[in-house]
């Protein structure tokens, strides 16, 4: 069971750019061999900073318009938001030390 | 014991096709496989099932606005540009030795691939 939300097309303003907690979204695609890598460490994030963080998942093959709309190209790609606006963002299967450090200066 | 095939899924032909291409690609070219066959197993898939829907094996790993505009372009066509010019495939099917996820393999069994992408 994963840690992380999914998040869709129509419920990606409610959950994430209304969010409280600064959002880190995981943008991820079902035959993507990375986005199978770096789903346990964005699980792992999302335990670790659980009620600082809050972590979600966008399938952009399901969700085309969102991923287009923050001009996803290359997957996975990790994106930091905080206050409705994008703050970060990672590309490809990184190290969970790469993420939490990018994570941390934005908490 | 359930024989229905997932509509997921790549054609067996062009799975058989893609595996082919990638084991002969890699020793074309000296870069390996990952060390997480699930990484390879998935890709391939990927590449199979954009070759049955659209004619090429467009990258897995990337957002597309029009993925048949995509194909017709042939940039992200496996091999793609980047590979090709430079090695580089962020789909981490092929990787140079010095990759740190790197394996030592670059060979991989249809019955392999299946096996892990049933399993999603």
């Amino acid at each position: 069971m994963s840690a992380a939300a999914a998040v869709t097309d129509s419920t990606f303003k409610q959950e994430v750019l209304e969010s409280e907690l600064p959002v880190l979204v995981d943008f991820w695609a079902p035959w993507c061999g990375p986005c199978r890598m770096v789903a346990p460490v964005v699980d792992e994030i999302a335990e670790q900073y659980a009620g600082q963080v809050k972590v979600v998942k966008v399938n952009t093959d399901e969700n085309p318009s969102v991923a287009s709309q923050y001009g996803i190209r290359s997957i996975p790609t990790l994106m930091i938001f905080k206050g409705g606006q994008r703050v970060d963002m990672v590309v490809g299967a990184v190290p969970k030390s790469t993420l939490s450090n990018t994570l941390e200066k934005h908490l | 014991m359930n024989i229905s095939e997932k509509t997921t899924q790549a054609s067996d032909k062009n799975l058989e096709a893609m595996r082919h291409f990638s084991e002969q690609y890699a020793k074309r070219t000296g870069t390996y496989f990952c060390v997480d066959p699930g990484v390879t197993a998935v890709v391939i898939e990927g590449l199979a099932k954009h070759k049955d829907e659209l004619g090429s094996p467009l990258c897995p790993c990337r957002h597309y606005e029009d993925k048949e505009a995509e194909a017709a372009a042939a940039y992200w066509n496996c091999p793609c540009v980047p590979m090709r010019e430079r090695k580089e495939c962020h789909c981490m099917l092929f990787l140079t030795p010095d990759n740190d996820f790197a394996g030592d393999k670059q060979e991989i069994s249809f019955e392999e691939i299946r096996a892990i992408t049933n399993h999603g």
